[in-house]
């Protein structure tokens, strides 16, 4: 078990999320930044998916029961074990009794912070996975963030575990965290409803993270997007920006009013009526979902093969990181 | 043949296609995103991960390392040819009764209290819905609301939401309505809003830009499977089912909800067979001949 002493803001149990239940409203979940997520858990040496702590901006302090190994990943934190620095990326040792703090580190940026733990949290799984899922209710511990009193269930340490001590990642595995944030897209879907106009408007500046942003979706200002004058078609609420409810892909780009752009992140609301611009390839989510509020945000347009390409370099640092670490 | 022009497709990403089959509703749409979708699961192709058939368009979601974009395009289209024909849209699915009691006290409070969100509407969206299509008797309007079959056409939005389009009536008749400018922030439990063409009854207190019209007294989504009908599914819906609304009063009201607290209540249901090329041909006659026991 792992006792909360202090939730902090908001820290749940994630992994790689749930497949195969979206056409009935279940978003995937799973980690906001699957890289750094993943990283902690190849450091570990465990399956790359296994549950770990997902910690938004600051929190908590927790109190191991039992003797294990566990590694910090992430946007930048300040972690400590009983009052002691310790170092991100590199895997450690806790003992029974042992105090782990995670809290603001003063290089502000990046939004989530993992804990892994080897073995991986062992919660119950619902339909296939552990991560939370708060909106629907549930997953995770008690459908919910973490709360002071709870006992998380942890796996006992996985055979040779304490030989993992003092792995750890440097540049170029570590993922960049900064205020300045780029990301690739594929565009299209919109041609019958934003302008020509907007779709360069769109790609050519900058876009803030508004405050109002989290695991379901985030919220971007900057310039404004002009519609195509278009009639709304039959079915749609005969509103300008208004398309028939359709199902939208994780990383939709969806331009709800010509001021705001909203991306949808794991734990998105499924399906809905605003147009969408295109779709932001999945290896640049985990870079979209450590952008904090206030950063700033570019959109490049790329095929369909160059996102493939991105994907498969992705895919293949952590492949050489996997055999780097043996 | 169908007369729907020809599907338009999109890469979303690396991982997803979506298929437009037309930029506006009609049941033969979902008709055909129902039963491309319905074919795919059957076929189990590996590397497809996720399978989701919309109102109007379906959305699939793969692995690009296990299965190329461009095939798996090809093959999409290919299926979208085969199933072009009604005579291959036959489905099974059930009809279930929804009781409503429209026009609640609830729902009206809550209308009123996010009108600032919705136009410069200040009625309840009951009454704003009910004028807006023309009809001057409450009654009328519900009636009119709850005398035809509701095609599932889509779930999503939140666990166990779904989309219902009525059937057998003409496009003029459908009852529509705007959506709020700007969403609520919160919507009742089980309320029912129509925004579009469309009515959904909201599962959980969420979001919500529908306009409320009244409030369903059984549950969507039960993800502790208490009643008999969550027993295999958490959901209630499936895509291509049918809805029946029934309008009840305050008193059946309270002692339908009592019986699901209880959990002793049973959903009026029927396993049917649905035929979309019967229904294309015969309309009203097909759906009346469907629910004649019901």
């Amino acid at each position: 078990m792992i006792n909360v002493i202090e939730p902090g803001f908001i820290a749940t149990i994630q992994d790689g999320g749930r497949n195969g239940y979206y056409h009935l409203g279940v978003p995937p979940c799973g980690a906001a930044d699957k890289l750094s997520f993943q990283i902690g858990n190849l450091l570990l040496g465990n399956p790359p998916f296994s549950a770990g702590l997902e910690i938004t901006l600051t929190g908590p302090t927790v109190v191991f029961e039992k003797s294990t190994v566990i590694v910090v990943t992430g946007a930048p934190a300040n972690v400590t074990l009983n009052g002691k620095q310790m170092a991100m990326w590199e895997v450690f040792k806790v003992k029974k009794g042992d105090a782990l703090s995670i809290s603001y580190s003063t290089k502000a940026v990046g939004v989530f912070t993992y804990m892994c733990v080897s073995g991986g949290i062992t919660v119950p799984e619902i339909l296939g996975s552990r991560s939370t899922y708060t909106l629907g209710d549930f997953g995770g511990f008690l459908s919910r963030k973490l709360e002071k009193g709870d006992a998380i269930p942890i796996s006992e340490p996985l055979p040779g575990a304490f030989n993992r001590v003092g792995k750890s990642v440097e540049a170029p595995y570590i993922p960049r965290f900064s205020k300045k944030v780029d990301v690739h897209a594929v565009m299209g879907i919109s041609g019958n409803e934003i302008s020509d106009e907007g779709i360069t408007k769109f790609l050519n500046n900058e876009w803030e993270v508004n405050l109002e942003s989290n695991r379901v979706a985030y919220r971007f200002d900057g310039e404004t997007i002009p519609y195509k004058d278009y009639e709304p078609p039959f079915g749609s609420g005969n509103s300008a920006g208004g398309v028939v409810d359709f199902a939208y892909p994780i990383g939709a780009i969806l331009v709800p009013n010509t001021e705001e752009v909203i991306v949808l992140l794991n734990d998105a609301t499924v399906g809905g009526g605003f147009v969408m611009a295109g779709t932001v390839i999945s290896p640049d989510l985990s870079f979209l979902a450590q952008a904090r509020p206030g950063s700033s945000v570019r959109f490049h347009a790329v095929t369909v093969q160059q996102a493939t390409q991105l994907r498969l370099e992705q895919k293949k640092q952590l492949n050489d990181l996997v055999e780097q670490l043996q | 043949m169908l007369s729907l022009p020809e599907t338009r497709f999109d890469f979303c990403g690396d991982e997803y296609i979506f298929a437009q089959i037309t930029n506006d509703m009609s049941a033969e749409s979902n008709f055909k995103a129902i039963a491309i979708t319905n074919e795919l699961r059957r076929r189990n192709i590996p590397g497809i991960i996720e399978i989701y058939p919309a109102n109007a368009s379906y959305l699939v979601r793969y692995d690009p390392e296990a299965l190329s974009p461009f095939s798996l395009l090809d093959y999409l289209k290919e299926i979208d040819i085969t199933k072009s024909d009604e005579s291959e849209l036959n489905m099974k699915c059930k009809i279930v009764e929804i009781p409503i009691w429209y026009d609640d006290p609830v729902t009206k409070e809550y209308s009123i209290r996010f009108n600032e969100r919705n136009k410069e509407i200040t009625e309840s969206n009951f009454d704003f819905v009910m004028k807006l299509n023309g009809f001057k008797d409450k009654d009328r309007f519900i009636d009119a609301h709850s005398k035809v079959p509701h095609l599932i056409t889509m779930l999503g939005f939140t666990p166990g939401t779904a989309w219902t389009y009525p059937l057998g009536i003409p496009r003029e008749e459908i009852i529509r309505a705007p959506k709020y400018t700007s969403p609520r922030t919160q919507t009742p439990k089980l309320a029912i809003g129509i925004g579009g063409a469309f009515s959904v009854i909201y599962p959980t207190q969420s979001p919500g830009s529908y306009q409320l019209i009244g409030m369903s007294a059984v549950p969507v989504y039960e993800h502790q499977q208490r009643l008999e009908a969550f027993k295999d599914s958490i959901f209630l819906a499936s895509p291509g089912d049918l809805w029946k609304y029934r309008t009840i009063d305050e008193s059946e009201y309270r002692s339908i909800t009592k019986e699901v607290e209880d959990g002793t209540y049973r959903y009026k249901m029927k396993d049917v067979h649905f035929s979309a090329e019967e229904y294309i041909r015969k309309e009203e006659k097909y759906l009346s001949e469907l629910m004649e026991d019901f």
